[in-house]
């Protein structure tokens, strides 16, 4: 028989506030254990959470990004369940009046994945377990989260990956995370069930939960939909269950749960109270939004003329397009400034994560300055990539490396005078491009190039070289 | 309403008590008479909203919430003061008798 | 000889006594009649003498607070920095919380004296003071009876007068019933009046932590020093009351007094002579009463104990023994652990509000039980809203009946829940009430009389509270015994 995959992400994400969800304790990374604590997020006796007005930010900033309506009222319910690293053996999270509802992504294929929820709640700590011990830091707990909630809208591996992409791109565009799968500041669950094609109710699904990377997305979602599968063609049938992922071994399996653990006994927080998400503020939040990936891919290729490969390289680091905007705000033309970023500035930047983070030593302003005297011919594309490299050693202006009478400009007469020079002294060049091997024309423009310190305009040098050859 | 012995059981594993066969059979029943007294309730009739969400008088405008400014936390002797930690963790050793 | 925090501030501020001889004083009746009593549980006098000593700094600066110098005793639920705090329960035996409770915090920059923690019934459930994991107190009015619960120890101590006032918790009535049993003032505070941070939470919608004091110009006097905002307690309110204890005028004319037949109902005949023949004294003196309906007050028992008990299953939850507490010496693994340290370290009591409130809150009983008592919650709010439109405050027992002999816990739980119908009604509208001693029964037990009202109206009911005081002094003895200033 032949099966469709029906599919949901739930995605946490942590938010890049500086402190934690209801207390004033540090959210930054790393640290030794249990030192970003305090008796709030310790869970100790008699402490009580305090809301941070951030957090509501964020996930508003989220949910608006997403398409989402945002509920003007809401408020915090307890979800409770023992297990170590939730110091007050319950989390704080919402059940009914999430921040934000009811959005969708839009895949390239024009296709919707909807949004159900997004809702804010606390980070766990971290468990250790060592030869029968455990060993807790409680450094994450308390961290906040938005946790999305897709509708099963998803039917194959690869629109999990992109709507995970592209949700992780938007994110990161309004500011509200560094989306980090490797950190765990982006970590997906997949509930994923089969049915028998054409048909309309949803078999028995399972969740795979914390995948921690975008190829590990479909890498886990083919093993289960395989399993599944063959579960199914041998008469078997799904069981609704917990599964874990190891990319190591790229197997997948059910992990052990414990009977009874599934009953979360929701109901509002007592200790925080209500809170209203005023209409005016969702209004001024919606109009301040950045411009997000999609419209930003949209205007590279409409408006600026990227071609759309070189747009997408430049727009899937929010960094970089912000660069290449204020750029070309200073006056310099895109495509020279997305091939000097791509040509030159990404071979110094090693790895993905150096491109997200895009700590280079020029400004925007200094680049339109270098990327201007290309869009002007005063200097080629091999100058200005050259020049670009000894700007990001040294974070000088370009006039350090350029003075202005390189780039005063040659008179024609000048040029052609340089240029019979250069055939003359390449008298055996010449003779060559002339028995009909062009590519030896090379040599003489590499002499005027010499000359001219870069400066000639090539495709003038070309038209007289090639007058004086005949 | 009585409560059988499975969902009884099934509280004590949400609550993480354990009760001897004796002590489970006495509660259960006691438990009777509570859920009875509790169940006087439902004789009632509420007026107004049949929403909890609607009925808390007291909302705060989020902008009277916390301002997101980092104090610094305690020192992990503090935070471990009250057990015996293991290298700054909190730590619960295999102790098996 | 009880004395009033009003004589012993003007005391210490004019020199009379120092804050140390104060102390002594009160230490060494402690360590003469705490024994038998057993209304402290654990006494921190080196930190007394501590605060002793900078008090009297204070008083000698010139500008020291009204309780400065002047000790007290902290319900065994408020936590302390350093100092044992551990609801009486095995489970928090040895914890030392490293965090002063706001309320604590506010007094100690006054100057308090802190002398020990005081006895209550674990994690404050209770009615008698008897689940406490130390043994009940005894009621220093007659040793046979129990104080009554949960602030027992506070109530036995300041009755006893092993400490001139004591805060306590009111969850259900646990200020104000041992302060009726023990026949001292007990004001439990309008919820959100007086911050909750570091007190260990029981029900959080319905606690609200007040003192137990020798006279209603005392409580005023106390509340003042704990009530405001807190930023470290969301549902504290910024509301300004200004001074109460100087806005007591010993005048109640023209005020209107509530009187609701359905408090009365099932009520010791005696008591309710006693709460009558008060409401005529006030009447005699120019208050109007009003009869007033509040036929939610039956269903008041179950809706608070599912509220209460629903709160109590999730705010247990935290004690697995891995942060704090107890924790036994075997076990299998971590999951082992924690079903040993909460079956062996909680009470029976205990176990079974924990049990119940996870029951209410169960899929497939949540609508029935907790939604449903959240709902008639608002109805309740509601009522009581209507008759403070109708007067300005509400006469009430405390208590059906007077102090009960020790062994009370051997009736059944529902009975029991039973003996808080008059205290509940105000904690599940977040309301204020104080009790004052009314007379005593026949056996010489006192009786309480509850004075209610409307949100944030803590003047108006201390007001009237205090107008009875000085005018009808109620007739009972005086203790003979504790600190001799």
């Amino acid at each position: 028989m032949k099966y469709e995959m029906v599919c949901g992400i739930e995605t946490h994400i942590e938010l890049a506030t500086a402190t934690k969800i209801f207390c004033n304790c540090t959210t930054a990374f790393g640290g030794s254990p249990n030192t970003h604590c305090c008796p709030v997020c310790t869970g100790q006796p008699g402490s009580l959470p305090i809301l941070n007005r951030k957090v509501v930010e964020y996930a508003v900033r989220a949910g608006l990004a997403v398409n989402c309506t945002i509920n003007n009222n809401s408020h915090m319910d307890r979800k409770n369940y023992v297990y170590p690293d939730l110091p007050k053996a319950y989390q704080i999270s919402q059940f009914d009046e999430p921040v934000c509802e009811n959005g969708y992504i839009t895949l390239d294929s024009g296709k919707k994945i909807g949004i159900t929820r997004i809702h804010i709640e606390e980070d766990a700590g971290k468990l250790v377990h060592e030869a029968g011990s455990t060993f807790i830091d409680y450094n994450r707990g308390g961290v906040p989260l938005i946790e999305i909630v897709s509708e099963p809208d998803i039917s194959t591996p690869e629109e999990a990956r992109e709507y995970a992409e592209k949700l992780q791109l938007i994110m990161r565009y309004v500011g509200v995370s560094d989306c980090k799968m490797q950190e765990g500041s982006m970590r997906c669950d997949v509930n994923l069930s089969l049915r028998p094609a054409g048909t309309t109710e949803f078999g028995t699904r399972t969740e795979t939960k914390n995948i921690n990377s975008l190829s590990n997305i479909v890498k886990a979602m083919n093993k289960e939909i395989e399993r599944q599968e063959d579960l199914l063609e041998s008469g078997g049938h799904v069981v609704q269950a917990t599964m874990r992922y190891d990319a190591n071994t790229d197997e997948i399996y059910p992990m052990r749960t414990k009977e009874n653990s599934d009953d979360y006994r929701y109901f509002p927080d007592p200790d925080i109270l209500r809170f209203t998400i005023p209409q005016d503020f969702v209004d001024k939040t919606k109009a301040e939004l950045p411009e997000l990936p999609d419209a930003k891919l949209k205007r590279y290729v409409d408006e600026l003329g990227l071609p759309e490969v070189t747009a997408r390289e430049i727009y899937k680091y929010r960094r970089v397009s912000e660069f290449l905007d204020a750029a070309v705000a200073n006056g310099a033309g895109a495509k020279n400034t997305a091939n000097l970023i791509i040509g030159g500035i990404y071979s110094t930047l090693e790895t993905e994560e150096d491109k997200e983070k895009f700590n280079i030593k020029i400004s925007p302003k200094q680049m339109a300055e270098l990327v201007k005297l290309m869009d002007g011919k005063k200097i080629n594309k091999n100058k200005g990539q050259e020049t670009l490299l000894k700007m990001l050693e040294s974070g000088k202006d370009v006039s350090e490396y350029i003075k202005a009478e390189d780039t005063a400009g040659i008179s024609d007469a000048e040029l052609e005078k340089i240029c019979a020079a250069a055939a003359e002294a390449n008298a055996d060049a010449v003779e060559q491009v002339r028995a009909g091997n062009d590519k030896a024309i090379n040599v003489i423009f590499g002499y005027v190039m010499r000359e001219t310190r870069g400066k000639a305009d090539m495709g003038k040098v070309n038209r007289i070289i090639r007058q004086l050859i005949g | 309403m009585a409560l059988s012995k499975e969902e009884f059981e099934k509280l004590a594993v949400l609550s993480r008590l354990r009760f001897s066969d004796e002590e489970a059979e006495t509660f259960r029943n006691e438990m009777d008479d509570i859920i009875a007294f509790a169940d006087t309730i439902n004789n009632a009739v509420s007026g107004g909203t049949d929403d909890i969400k609607n009925i808390s008088e007291n909302a705060v405008v989020y902008t009277e919430l916390r301002a997101d400014e980092v104090v610094d936390s305690l020192p992990n002797e503090k935070i471990l003061s009250n057990v015996e930690g293991s290298k700054g963790f909190f730590s619960v050793k295999r102790c098996v008798k | 000889m009880r004395e009033l925090l009003t004589t012993l501030s003007e005391k210490l501020h004019s020199g009379e006594i120092s804050s140390v001889e104060l102390t002594e004083s009160y230490i060494k009746a402690i360590e003469k009649d705490n024994a038998e009593l057993n209304a402290y549980v654990h006494t921190t006098f080196d930190y007394a003498r501590e605060c002793a000593r900078r008090a009297d700094e204070m008083l000698k600066g010139g500008n020291a607070g009204a309780l400065c110098g002047i000790p007290m005793a902290l319900k065994d639920n408020i936590c302390s920095d350093g100092h044992e705090t551990t609801c009486c329960s095995k489970i928090l035996k040895g914890f030392k919380p490293y965090y002063d409770a706001t309320v604590w915090e506010k007094l100690r920059a006054e100057g308090a004296v802190l002398l020990g923690k005081v006895n209550m019934d674990e994690f404050a459930m209770g009615s008698t003071s008897e689940s406490s994991c130390y043994g009940a107190p005894l009621n220093p009015r007659n040793t046979a009876h129990v104080t009554g619960g949960s602030s027992g120890g506070g109530a036995a101590a300041v009755c006893a007068n092993l400490a001139p006032y004591s805060l306590g918790s009111d969850t259900g009535g646990s200020i104000r019933q041992p302060a009726s049993y023990c026949g001292v003032v007990g004001l439990k505070p309008t919820y959100g009046a007086v911050s909750r941070y570091g007190l260990i939470a029981y029900g959080s919608s319905l606690d609200q932590i007040g003192p137990l004091t020798n006279g209603v110009a005392d409580a005023a006097m106390v509340f003042d020093a704990i009530k405001g905002v807190d930023p470290h307690d969301d549902t504290s309110v910024d509301y300004d009351f200004g001074s109460v204890a100087a806005s007591l005028k010993n005048d109640i004319k023209g005020m209107k007094i509530g009187i609701a037949e359905e408090y009365f109902d099932g009520i010791n005949p005696t008591i309710k002579d006693a709460i009558m023949s008060a409401v005529k004294f006030y009447e005699a003196n120019g208050a109007e009463i009003v009869n007033v309906k509040l036929p939610v007050l039956k269903q008041s028992l179950p809706v608070y104990y599912i509220i209460a008990c629903a709160e109590a299953s999730s705010n247990l939850g935290r004690y697995d023994g891995i942060r704090y507490g107890y924790r036994p010496e075997h076990y299998e693994d971590i999951d082992d652990m924690i079903y040993r340290t909460r079956s062996e370290g909680f009470g029976k009591e205990v176990q079974h509000r924990i049990i119940l409130g996870t029951y209410v809150l169960s899929s497939g009983y949540y609508d029935a039980y907790y939604k449903k008592a959240c709902l008639l919650r608002n109805d309740i709010i509601q009522s009581f809203d209507n008759i403070f439109n109708e007067c300005d405050i509400l006469i009430a027992p405390t208590a059906p009946t007077t102090a009960p002999t020790l062994g009370y816990n051997g009736a059944s739980a529902v009975e029991m829940y039973l003996s808080d119908i008059c205290t509940v009604p105000v904690n599940i509208a977040g309301l204020p009430g104080v009790s004052l001693p009314c007379g005593r029964d026949e056996n010489g037990l006192p009786i309480g009389m509850q004075i209610l009202g409307r949100k944030f109206s803590e003047s108006v009911i201390l007001n009237a509270a205090y107008f009875y005081e000085q005018n009808a002094p109620a007739p009972i003895d005086e203790y003979e015994g504790g600190a001799e200033i």
